[in-house]
This record gives C-alpha cells, sequence and structure tokens, in this order.
C-alpha cells in the first residue's frame, strides 16, 4: 500500500487552473500580429521578410545567451522572445541595416528584459527599450548602411523604401499627399508596423476579445489623441482636414496603443491605473509630435509612462471589499468622487 | 426572476454533470471509524470513553466546557479500539476515537417531537448538543454563531454551492426541502431575525422551483437566483448579492444584521431539534473524472474515504477494489481531494476519515492534475480582476515570496479568504494562495511576539 501512496499528487488547492498560460498567450499576441505583418511583408516583400526573421532570431538567441550566461532556466517555450523580435521588427523601417536589428534585439532582450530579472521583472517595454537604443545610437553609424547595401541587389527595388512618412507629410502640411482611406487600409512609409492601420484594428481587437489587454490602455491613448488633435489649433479647420485621424492612423499610435502600452509586465496593473497611463501617453505624444523635435514620439512617451507606473500603481489603489463606508456612499450624491470599482 | 451577484469573481467550468441528478444513496457501514475530537474551529474537544468501551450511534464520545467547541458523537454502534492521533484531512494529526462498528446491533430510532414548540435558548441547546458546525467546509460551530452581540434581522441560506464538481447540498434541496425551510425557520427564530432568504445559482432551476413551491405564501422567505459565478457562496459576496449589503474587512456578517448558514447545516439544525439527532452523518459528493461510480452520498462521519472508494467501484477503468485494497493505478488517478476543487485538500493516502465539514470527495485523473512550475509574476492583472475581494494578489504573491509579509499585507493578504481564483486565472500559475497562508501565519506569530 506504501508504494501507491507517494504516487498521489499533493499540493495546495486550488486544484483547478484555466486552460490559459504565458505560452499561449504570448501566441495569441503573435496571432494579432499577423494582419499588419502580412501588410508589411505585402509592402516591402523580402525587406520585410529579412527584418522580421533577423529581429526574431536574434532575440531568441539573445534570450538563450543570457539565460546561459546567468546560469538560469532556458525560457524560449513562453515565446516572450519571439513576441518582443517581432514588435522591434514591426517598430523599424525597411532597410535597417542588420547589425542595427541586432544591437536592437540585444538592447531589448538582452539589456530590458534579462539583465532585468527576465520576463516580470523588466521596467520597460523591451521593443521600445531596443528602439529607442538603436535610434539614439543612430548617429555613431550614419554612412555605414552602405554595409545593407550590397544585399539590396539580391531584394530588388523598391519605391515604398524612399518615400516620406505620413508623418512628416502632415508635419509639411503635405497631408493631402496621402489620402486618408489608403492610409487606413494599406499604403507604405515608415516602419513595418505602420503600414496598415485597418490591421492594428484587427489585432488590437482580437486580443480585447481574448482578453488579454483590457479596452482602457488603447481607448485612453487613441481618446486622448483624438481630442488632442481636433482642440490643438482651430478645430473647426482640424476636423474639415480630417488632420485628426491623420494622427491615428499615421505613424505607430496604433502599434504603440493596441501592442506596446498594453504589455502586462510594464503598464498599471488596475482598469484607473491603465486610463491613467493612457492619458499621460496621448498627452506626451501629442506634446512631441506638435511641440517637440521629432515626428514620432510614441515609443518615448511609452517607455517615460513605464517608469511610472509603480507610482500609478500606488496611487490608484482602490480600497477593499466593503471597505466604502456604506455611509459616505449613501450621504454622498450619485457621479462625486466616491469610487465606485466595477 | 432577476439574476443577481456581486462584483468580479469568475466562471468556472462545472463538473456538476457528474453527479447532479444522482439522488442520495446512503453508504454500508465501514469496519472501522475514525472519529477526530476536533472536527470544528475551536477548542478541540475531550475523550469521554476509552479502548474497551461499548458505544452507541449517537452516543456522546468527546465534549469540551470551552464555548467555541461543539462535542463529537459516535456514528456506529461498536467498540472503542483506542483514542489516539490519527492523520486528517489536512495532514495533521488529531485524538481521534477509532471504533471497531458491530453491523449486528439495532440501529436507534430517533423519537419525533414537535420541533416548532421549542423556545430560543431549547434550540440553541439542541444544535449544541447535536455537536453541529457550518457544513459548507469552514466547520465553525454553529451555536456559537447563533450567538451574535448584535441584532440580525436576515437569515441568508447559502445554497449556491459555487465549487465545481460539488452537489450534495443541490440534492439536499430537491430532496429535503421541507425540512430544509423548517431548519431555516429554526435558525431564524434562534436569533429573532425576521426574514430569511435562500440564494440559489441558477444553475440549479430544479432547487430553485421546489423552494418556491414550498415557501409559496409565506411573506418573509424568498429565493434569489444568483449567477453562477465563482465565490458566490463566500459569506460577503453572497451578502452582497442577496441582500446589497457590503460588510467591512475584518469584520462577520453580523456586522450588518445578517447571519449565513449552509444548506447541510440547516437540515442538521432541524434534524436536532426534531429527533435530538445528533450530527452523525452527512451528504458528500463523491465525484471526479476518476471515480468509477460517481454519487451524492449519505456517510456515517468517521468512515474512512478508502471505504468510500472501495463502497463505489475504486478508480474508473482499473481493477475493482478487493477487501484488502483499493487498486489506484498512476495513469488512471492522480489526486484525490477532500472537499471542493478550489478550497479542498488533497490526500497523499486515503486512511483521512469523513468530517462534519467534508462536502466531497474527488478523484483527479493525472490529465487534471497541474504540474506546471509556476514563474514570476507578468503582472497581466487577471488576479486583480478577479479578486473578489478587490485585493492584490499579484502584490501579495511578490512581498511574500521575498520575506516581505508587512507589505503583503499591506496589499490586503490578511482579508483574503483563500477562494483561489487568482491562482485559477494566473498564467504564471503562481501559488497566490500559498504564498497568503504564509503571510497570514508569519504576521500572526509576529504580533504575538510582539504582545
Amino acid at each position: 500500500m506504501a508504494e501507491q501512496e507517494v504516487l498521489l499528487t499533493v499540493s495546495p488547492s486550488p486544484h483547478l487552473r484555466s486552460p490559459e498560460n504565458i505560452p499561449s498567450a504570448m501566441r495569441d499576441v503573435l496571432i494579432a500580429l499577423l494582419p499588419v505583418t502580412l501588410c508589411s511583408i505585402y509592402m516591402y516583400r523580402w525587406y520585410a521578410v529579412f527584418l522580421i526573421a533577423v529581429s526574431m532570431a536574434a532575440a531568441a538567441l539573445f534570450e538563450l545567451l543570457f539565460r546561459k550566461i546567468m546560469k538560469k532556466q532556458a525560457t524560449l517555450h513562453d515565446c516572450s522572445a519571439l513576441v518582443t523580435g517581432l514588435l522591434l521588427a514591426l517598430c523599424l523601417r525597411p532597410g535597417t541595416p542588420w547589425w542595427s536589428v541586432i544591437l536592437g534585439a540585444f538592447f531589448a532582450v538582452g539589456i530590458a528584459k534579462e539583465l532585468m530579472g527576465g520576463l516580470g521583472w523588466n521596467r520597460f517595454n523591451p521593443a521600445l527599450f531596443g528602439l529607442v537604443a538603436v535610434t539614439l545610437l543612430a548617429p555613431l553609424y550614419v554612412g555605414t548602411t552602405a554595409t545593407f547595401a550590397p544585399l539590396r541587389q539580391f531584394f530588388g527595388p523598391l519605391d515604398a523604401l524612399t518615400q516620406a512618412t505620413p508623418l512628416a507629410l502632415i508635419k509639411q502640411g503635405l497631408y493631402e499627399q496621402i489620402s486618408l482611406s489608403r492610409l487606413f487600409l494599406l499604403s507604405p512609409g515608415g516602419a513595418l508596423g505602420e503600414t496598415s492601420a485597418l490591421a492594428l484594428f484587427i489585432g488590437g481587437a482580437y486580443l480585447l476579445y481574448k482578453k488579454h489587454i483590457r479596452w482602457q490602455t488603447p481607448v485612453s491613448i487613441i481618446g486622448t489623441v483624438l481630442i488632442l488633435a481636433i482642440f490643438w489649433g482651430n478645430p473647426l479647420e482640424n476636423i474639415a482636414s480630417g488632420i485628426p485621424l491623420y494622427h491615428i492612423f499615421a505613424g505607430g499610435l496604433l502599434l504603440g496603443a493596441f501592442f506596446m502600452a498594453t504589455d502586462w509586465v510594464t503598464s498599471p496593473i488596475t482598469e484607473k491605473g491603465e486610463l491613467i497611463f493612457g492619458i499621460a501617453i496621448g498627452i506626451l505624444v501629442m506634446l512631441f509630435r506638435k511641440a517637440l523635435g521629432p515626428t514620432e514620439g510614441v515609443a518615448f512617451s511609452i517607455l517615460i509612462m513605464n517608469a511610472f507606473v509603480p507610482l500609478i500603481d500606488r496611487l490608484t489603489k482602490r480600497p477593499k471589499f466593503g471597505e466604502v463606508p456604506a455611509k459616505k456612499a449613501a450621504v454622498a450624491p450619485a457621479g462625486t468622487a466616491v469610487s465606485k470599482s466595477n | 426572476m432577476s439574476v443577481r451577484t456581486f462584483q468580479r469573481g469568475a466562471f468556472l467550468p462545472h463538473y456538476k454533470e457528474f453527479t447532479e441528478s444522482e439522488p442520495v444513496s446512503t453508504l454500508s457501514l465501514p469496519p472501522e471509524v475514525v472519529i477526530p475530537l476536533q472536527q470544528h474551529i475551536g477548542a478541540p474537544s475531550k475523550a469521554l470513553v476509552a479502548a474497551g468501551d461499548k458505544v452507541k450511534v449517537g452516543q456522546k464520545i468527546g465534549e469540551s466546557s470551552a464555548f467555541v467547541s461543539v462535542p463529537v458523537h459516535s456514528s456506529v454502534n461498536g467498540t472503542v479500539i483506542a483514542v489516539e492521533p490519527r492523520p486528517t484531512f489536512t495532514g495533521a494529526s488529531v485524538e481521534s476515537v477509532v471504533i471497531a462498528v458491530d453491523p449486528e446491533q439495532e440501529e436507534p430510532q430517533w423519537p419525533e417531537q414537535d420541533h416548532t414548540a421549542l423556545t430560543k435558548e431549547e434550540i440553541k441547546e439542541a444544535i449544541k448538543e447535536a455537536g453541529i458546525v457550518g457544513m459548507g467546509g469552514a466547520a465553525f460551530p454553529t451555536h456559537v454563531k447563533l450567538s451574535p452581540p448584535k441584532p440580525i434581522d436576515t437569515i441568508v441560506i447559502n445554497a449556491c454551492e459555487c465549487e465545481p464538481f460539488l452537489t450534495c447540498d443541490h440534492r439536499l434541496m430537491l430532496e429535503r426541502t421541507f425540512d430544509l425551510v423548517e431548519g431555516a425557520t429554526l435558525i431564524a427564530r434562534v436569533v429573532g431575525a425576521e426574514n430569511i432568504v435562500f440564494g440559489v445559482e441558477i444553475n440549479k432551476p430544479d432547487a430553485i422551483e421546489a423552494l418556491q413551491k414550498r415557501i409559496a405564501g409565506e411573506k418573509n422567505i424568498s429565493v434569489v437566483g444568483l449567477a453562477v459565478k465563482y465565490p458566490q457562496g463566500s459569506e460577503k459576496q453572497l451578502i452582497k448579492a442577496t441582500l446589497d449589503r457590503e460588510v467591512p474587512p475584518g469584520k462577520l456578517p453580523l456586522e450588518v444584521g445578517v447571519v449565513v448558514q449552509n444548506v447541510a447545516t440547516a437540515v442538521a439544525v432541524f434534524e436536532a431539534c426534531r429527533f435530538k439527532k445528533p450530527l452523525i452523518e452527512r451528504v458528500l459528493t463523491y465525484s471526479g473524472d476518476a471515480a468509477a461510480n460517481p454519487g451524492n452520498l449519505k456517510v456515517r462521519l468517521g468512515t474512512p474515504i478508502k471505504h468510500v472508494l472501495k463502497e463505489r467501484g475504486g478508480i474508473k477503468g482499473a481493477p475493482p477494489p478487493t477487501d484488502e485494497d483499493v487498486p489506484m493505478p498512476p495513469h488512471l488517478v492522480g489526486k484525490v481531494i477532500m472537499g471542493g476543487p478550489m478550497t479542498g485538500w488533497a490526500q497523499s493516502h486515503l486512511d483521512a476519515p469523513v468530517v462534519k465539514g467534508t462536502s466531497g470527495i474527488l478523484l483527479f485523473s493525472p490529465a487534471m492534475v497541474v504540474k506546471t512550475a509556476h514563474s514570476d509574476c507578468v503582472r497581466c492583472g487577471k488576479c486583480v480582476d478577479h479578486c473578489p475581494m478587490f485585493l492584490y494578489p499579484n502584490y501579495i504573491g511578490l512581498y511574500a515570496e521575498r520575506g516581505s509579509y508587512e507589505r503583503a499585507a499591506d496589499w490586503g493578504a490578511l482579508d483574503c479568504f483563500e477562494c483561489g481564483i487568482c491562482v485559477y486565472v494566473c498564467p504564471a500559475n503562481r501559488p497566490i494562495v500559498q504564498f497568503v497562508r504564509e503571510t497570514k501565519r508569519e504576521i500572526a506569530a509576529a504580533r504575538a511576539k510582539a504582545k
């Protein structure tokens, strides 16, 4: 009898688990990114395939390497490195030199994630950290893009590569060169992940449907940008020109709102926190676009707000069940500051 | 009927189909019963018998003079073999009375009396003498719960049975509807409550119908249909759903004028008052995907779970049990749980006896057993979304993991009632309930030390 006793599993309650785990959630993110990935490949052909392949492979290898050096168990099966690799590639413009991609993956997975303690301990979104690192290091290798040149003859010529980004056009007041509907459906210019707003909406909707992300973050970011874009300047003129929609469909806003700012690890833990987080990102994005130098500031905006997440969590700490005194709730008229946590 | 519920929580698979239409059947007597002297929260009882004594069904064999305690009765006729520590369902050994059953001896007839004529004090005394505790699992002495220091206006009968698999309360509601309502009425009389509310999850429409039929014309008794959401049967969530009252953190339901009692407890109260019958048996759900013959069983307290398995054909697909042993092939059965799947206890052997708080015995196939290791928190916020107490299970886990128990308490560890929903939804499979228990233990130790 003794020999059968040891074969029963003894573990603390609960004894049931939802079928969802980190690998399945990460796979869902990859699925959600599929439409925009396909759009970018349609648009940029081998340039996109090459970038995505290099980025994902480098991200996976750096994860393996760093965990090996730090004598930790390999975690490739959780697919988070692949997600980071794909997101990084989608943030880059076609024609980005291969070693720049690898450097980005090194910063993203190696520095921002693994050196911070691995998945869950990173304070900054790895893909954006990698992107910003290579962006800031760009001056160091101006002129060395020639390294990429020999490959071009294999990939063939592509007009899209040299096109101005839609955001740059808006900034120059030349937005009429590109129609809103093209921008929404499929258009070149900018990074791989900026080729189709529709594809990003589909991916975002899938993540919402699968309940991997809450509506609060994307809605508050997009809503804030929309409102600011309308009221920055003459509202009537803005609406007539359609500029607010350009601000949403162009650049990295949708990619950031649906896939970057919603990153589990680097976003606030409650709905209320996510609203604050999203509104702040929206304001920063518009500041970058309208008032500051660079044409695009989504990556910087999200990274800046990543740093505020612990503070937001503490400031938005919700009352426990039954903690809001019934008396106070009864006296206060409806619609006042008494928080009604849902 | 409008369906009410509480905020947050989660929808779990029910797994009730195994047993929900199985009428309660009585399990045979085992050759030997093991009756722990402490099956309740509070002071342990002291044995009133010694090895060699003959005992009868319903005879008091353990008692304590403490208020927060209940007596223990023999569930069988037989001879005391030993009074010694025996392992219980938690794994801890508890002083127990071991009785060899004499199946030849006649079972007693319980004399009927008019329970409606009893006074408040008589009812409470009968409840205490019968050794009744909360039979939903907590096993808190019922007579103590019915001695509230504040006025009570409503009794809520917890008929949710929100744990997956369990159907014993469902069957009681169908088969003992009259007794259940009488028991609830007795409970309401003890505390002077005017109203009785039955909170039933709507996946038991037949039970709701039976109750409504029974209480037709009664002004102060109502049935409330509740969403099938876990943990609907937790006291605070149940009170919120049925009465829209919120029990403050760290307080008991009596704070808002409510006492909650479980279905099985109410039936036991009826039996104690009507027949002077002590708590010697209970209905439990024997289920799980590895059980050959699941069912709702009326089992004598002290029956070792091995006897239950033996009588019900053991493991599905395995050789049938013999008198000697129950074959437990590891490829067919991976886990044995006493209680529900969300809050129950995994067993390392089949010797633990059925006690007053045992609502179920579940056999899981290896496929149902969670084997993945946990990883670091990825801050997905699912635990925060689902926590019915609006706590921060993620932070509790993170801080407890590195020994910062005070900070774990800051994020609500002490208000957690360990429903397990955070662990259920956690994609990183983090053992948050375990972290909570650790925090409670460490904080209690630290506070005791400070005194």
